[in-house]
């Protein structure tokens, strides 16, 4: 089991000896018993940082939102960043690095085994607490989670299969492979969920049930864009589904500015926003290490997981690739095998 | 700057006219933004065609124009050139394929004539985004890479030194000669074949522009026409061919015997060895594989006896990169194999043999001397069975295609036959007889009347071993009857395939193969001997079954396209290449892993495409995430456009 002073005295030498400028991990969350990501600059600041199911985030995003913080800053502060990352946050660092976006030496990953559970879906849990409020979330060690709630202390025990988040079931890789220490137990199989359970369910129904699913959700997308901003994967400068970002520089020519094209506008009606979600789901096909955070973010629960899981899940099948696992390896889209299952490419 | 566009429809005579209404084509662009001419006619590419063409941009002032006609592999550059000669830059030209996309693969008029329309607004849509671009000049390496040393590469090799280039001739085998040094004598003359290529390799060997690498293969290659830098490996030359003076004191003194692949396996050779008498480069050469493990502990007998130390069991294979401007590749072909032939006893008994191993009977060089006897028991076969078309012509088992040469080897080899053995028999199963050459009919008649060859139209169902003798029991359809003989020895005119490691050349020179596995030409009628690589060229056996006369005019049609390609001064690469826009590219590199010409490297964090590499496929823009590389007049923009034309 982790021990969550191993973290806070690992943050704290890294620090101490000015080797990152900052820690990421999380902390006491204000509001509930959710923890809440922070950035830790000071050695003092180490001694609050927590290690619980409630770890929710990905915090390679705020990793993507430095990087880009400094190419724009007058006096760039380059110096490397430490990361608190769970598995999957460790596979998220793994693809940035394929991409370039910063250099291996610009982060320290302080990895943490999930080992037999994962992090809580919270709309599961109020399910399960028929709504009463959590008060603390613990690892029991086992393979379960302990909860309590407000007005009684006392732990319940509940089985991880009931409250974990649908990705953690899923995981093939709990324990970070990319990482420069790591805590707590390697574990390799665990026993809820096969791999793409999720999304090998949602393509079992027919066609026109799929159909009828997904216009529904795209009807209800408030295209408020929580899923591109959650998203550390999402880090173009202009997104090619929605052109307000325009970049004009010295070098744009008036054509540019003129003939910006719109290939799928603001407006939130089913059509544009399923052509905003496809766009995404194919720009992330073997790019997307499921954390699961555009689906915990999105203000109306379109099950956004499920779109990316497939594309995976075909690239897996296909391809044999799994995004983040290997970061020598050139990434699924620029490249191609001579035995590729497909001949139209030889 | 106001669109002044043109389009031209052209009818291809009949071939687009009768299933697309060219007319209303032409009246309803008239009528589209910026189209300020628009027009149909019955041949565009013909001259007055052209000449309209070149008026029409004159008079009209257009700045842009798109002809709506064949595919753009056809005649893009006739009608890019009339545009020059109309003073619009050629890049203002775009062509709609309304025949090969449309036309021939509709029947309805409607439906076809409302396709073309939209296939062609897209192109008005699009050429009114095109840049003016100027070609971008490349210099030249003049000098040519020629893989493979049969008798195509050797043709082709002379020629291109007749014509001032220099030239690197590359043959995996030991020799050069190919399997046209196997053979006896060729078809129609009868003239043997030693004595005509012998004089042409020895040629090779006194020519001081000819850099012959044998036993060496082509490793990897990059660049692009007219630049290519080329890998070429060569195994280690445990033989000293400047130092052996072909003296053969080492083959009796050495203990391994393998089967020949000079005589195709009908008798042994030892690890050290000459592939023939007459071998070019002229000197003996150590078979690593079979050689007693190179170890001088283990046995170094033929380096003791070597009197003026040719041989050296430490040598390396080497690797030298060499530039080349242009490269024939002549990597010939194998038979199909015989254990293919089960039903035919293929592989099985000694006495059923392939063409190839006939000839090594028939020729003066072989084992036999040129007297024909059986493997098996050394006696003169008395009875004889060719069956043609072993393997060939049977898409459900073998090749679907015809040999093409097998006709005439097979009458070749009865009339050989009859020479060699007067009081003999031989017996010919045939499909039918292709005989389409210059004294190829007279020679398969005089096979016949002369040398009384009896063919049989039919197919043989099975051969087996008999009393000693080899049952062959087939039909002779013509007579209604099944057919029984028993005889000494069969001959399989097996199908000729493309020679093992054509694949593999084609995948590392990035040059396509047919569904056959043969080379592929870029135009089968126009294009014959052209890849679809540009600066590199097929000549012989690996582009298709050919026999020697054809196989000879195709090394020689290549080699003048060499030639033709190395005589510029410079070459003019395509400018639609791919430009980045630097404000979106973040540097994953995608692009740079995608790109199969290597012509896009990360340059402070941003990609950046190298020109003349660059062959404007847009690979990379299909794997940009960020639509941040685009190709120059197939940008975003433009796609969106024809997009949205044809969705409209």
């Amino acid at each position: 089991m982790v021990n969550v002073e191993e973290i806070r005295d690992y943050a704290a030498s890294l620090l101490e000896k000015e080797e990152v400028k900052a820690v990421l991990g999380f902390r006491r969350g204000s509001a509930s018993a959710f923890a809440e990501p922070c950035t830790i600059t000071e050695v003092g600041e180490a001694a609050s940082l927590v290690w619980d199911p409630t770890c929710l985030n990905n915090l390679a995003l705020y990793l993507v939102k430095d990087r880009k913080q400094q190419a724009v800053a007058k006096t760039p502060d380059n110096r490397p960043v430490g990361i608190v990352a769970k598995g999957c946050d460790s596979r998220a660092v793994g693809v940035l690095l394929q991409e370039n976006f910063f250099k291996r030496e610009d982060v320290v990953v302080i990895g943490v085994s999930c080992e037999g559970t994962g992090v809580v879906d919270s709309n599961k849990l109020s399910d399960k607490l028929k709504g009463k409020t959590a008060s603390r979330i613990t690892f029991s060690g086992a393979d379960d989670i302990n909860v309590s709630v407000y007005g009684d202390e006392t732990e319940t025990v509940i089985p991880a299969q009931e409250i974990l988040a649908d990705r953690c079931l899923e995981c093939r890789a709990a324990t970070p492979t990319l990482h420069d220490v790591v805590f707590g137990d390697t574990v390799e199989a665990r026993d809820f969920n096969e791999p793409f359970h999720a999304a090998k369910e949602a393509e079992s129904a027919s066609e026109d049930e799929r159909w009828a699913t997904w216009e529904h959700h795209f009807d209800r997308c408030l295209r408020c864009f929580a899923c591109r901003a959650v998203c550390p994967m999402c880090y173009c400068h202009e997104c090619v589904v929605d052109s307000t970002t325009f970049v004009v520089t010295l070098g744009t020519s008036a054509e540019e500015k003129a003939n910006r094209i719109r290939w799928c506008e603001r407006s939130a009606n089913t059509s544009e926003s399923a052509v905003y979600h496809l766009t995404r789901a194919i720009h992330l096909a073997g790019r997307c290490i499921d954390c699961g955070e555009c689906e915990r973010v999105c203000p109306v629960n379109i099950p956004l997981r499920l779109l990316n899981t497939k594309l995976e899940k075909e690239a897996f099948e296909m391809f044999e690739y799994q995004a983040g696992h290997d970061i020598e390896q050139a990434s699924l889209l620029s490249s191609f095998r001579d035995e590729d299952p497909n001949s139209f490419i030889r | 700057m106001t669109k002044r566009t043109g389009v031209f429809v052209c009818h291809c005579g009949k071939n687009i006219a009768a299933t697309v209404d060219v007319k209303k084509v032409a009246q309803d662009l008239a009528k589209d933004d910026g189209v300020v001419f628009s027009e149909d006619y019955v041949y565009m590419c013909s001259d007055p065609g052209q000449t309209a063409v070149i008026d029409a941009i004159k008079d009209n002032d257009l700045n842009g124009m798109v002809i709506s006609c064949c595919s753009p592999t056809l005649h893009e550059k006739t009608f890019r050139d009339a545009s020059e000669l109309g003073d619009l830059n050629a890049f203002q030209c775009e062509i709609a394929n309304i025949r090969e996309q449309c036309a021939w693969v509709h029947n309805d008029m409607d439906v076809a004539t409302e396709k073309a329309l939209k296939i062609t607004r897209a192109s008005v849509r699009r050429v009114q985004h095109n840049q003016a671009l100027e070609p971008i000049g490349v210099p030249v390496t003049r000098r040519a890479l020629v893989v493979g040393a049969g008798i195509a590469g050797i043709q082709a090799a002379l020629d291109l030194t007749d014509a001032g280039l220099d030239v690197i001739l590359v043959e995996k085998q030991a020799t050069i000669g190919g399997n046209m040094l196997k053979l006896s004598e060729t078809f129609p003359t009868l003239d043997c074949s030693q004595c005509i290529l012998s004089p042409k390799m020895v040629s090779v060997s006194k020519n001081s522009k000819i850099k012959l690498m044998t036993e060496s293969e082509v490793e990897s290659i990059s660049g692009f026409v007219g630049n290519f830098k080329v890998k070429i490996k060569k195994k280690a030359e445990f033989v000293d061919p400047e130092l052996c003076k072909l003296c053969d004191d080492c083959t009796p003194v050495c203990p391994v015997a393998v089967p020949n692949q000079y005589d195709v396996g009908l008798t042994n050779r030892r690890a050290i060895h000459i592939p023939f008498a007459q071998a070019i480069p002229a000197s003996f050469t150590l078979d690593e594989e079979a050689c007693l493990g190179l170890d001088p502990v283990v046995c170094g007998k033929c380096e003791e006896v070597c009197d003026v130390g040719a041989i050296d069991y430490d040598k390396k294979p080497t690797v030298t990169e060499e530039d080349i401007g242009a490269i024939v590749v002549s990597t010939g072909f194998d038979l199909y194999g015989m254990e293919h032939m089960g039903e035919f006893g293929g592989g099985r008994y000694p006495d059923v043999l392939d063409g190839l191993q006939f000839e090594r009977l028939c020729s003066a060089s072989g084992a036999t001397e040129g007297h024909i006897m059986r493997p098996s028991d050394h006696k003169v076969p008395k009875e004889i069975v060719f069956i043609q078309c072993s393997g060939s012509r049977d898409p459900e088992n073998h090749c679907a295609y015809c040999s093409k040469i097998c006709c005439m080897y097979t009458a070749k080899h009865a009339t050989l036959y009859k020479h060699h053995v007067p009081d003999g028999q031989a017996y010919i199963f045939y499909i039918d007889i292709r005989s389409g050459g210059k004294g190829y009919e007279e020679f398969v008649q005089r096979s016949m009347e002369n040398d009384g060859v009896i063919y049989l139209r039919g197919r043989v169902s099975k051969v087996y071993e008999k009393d000693g003798k080899l049952k062959v029991m087939g039909v002779d359809t013509l007579a209604g009857r099944n057919v029984e003989i028993n005889a000494d020895m069969v001959v399989l005119a097996q199908a000729m395939e493309p020679s093992k490691g054509t694949a593999e050349i084609a995948k590392i020179l990035k040059i396509g193969r047919d569904k056959d596995g043969f080379l592929a030409e870029a135009h089968p009628k126009l294009k014959p001997v052209e890849s679809v690589t540009a600066g590199i060229f097929l000549a012989g056996a690996a582009q298709g079954p050919k026999d020697i006369p054809e196989t000879v005019s195709q090394a020689s049609a290549a080699a003048s396209k060499v030639i033709a390609l190395l005589s510029k001064e410079q070459l003019a690469h395509s400018p639609t290449v791919a430009k980045v826009r630097d404000p979106y590219c973040t540097g994953c590199e995608m692009c740079v892993d995608a790109c199969p010409y290597d012509a896009i490297a990360l340059v402070d964090g941003k990609a950046s495409v190298n020109e003349v590499l660059c062959e404007g496929c847009g690979s990379c823009a299909g794997v940009c995430v960020r639509a941040a590389i685009d190709v120059k007049n197939v940008t975003q923009l433009q796609v969106h456009e024809m997009i949205s034309a044809i969705m409209a």
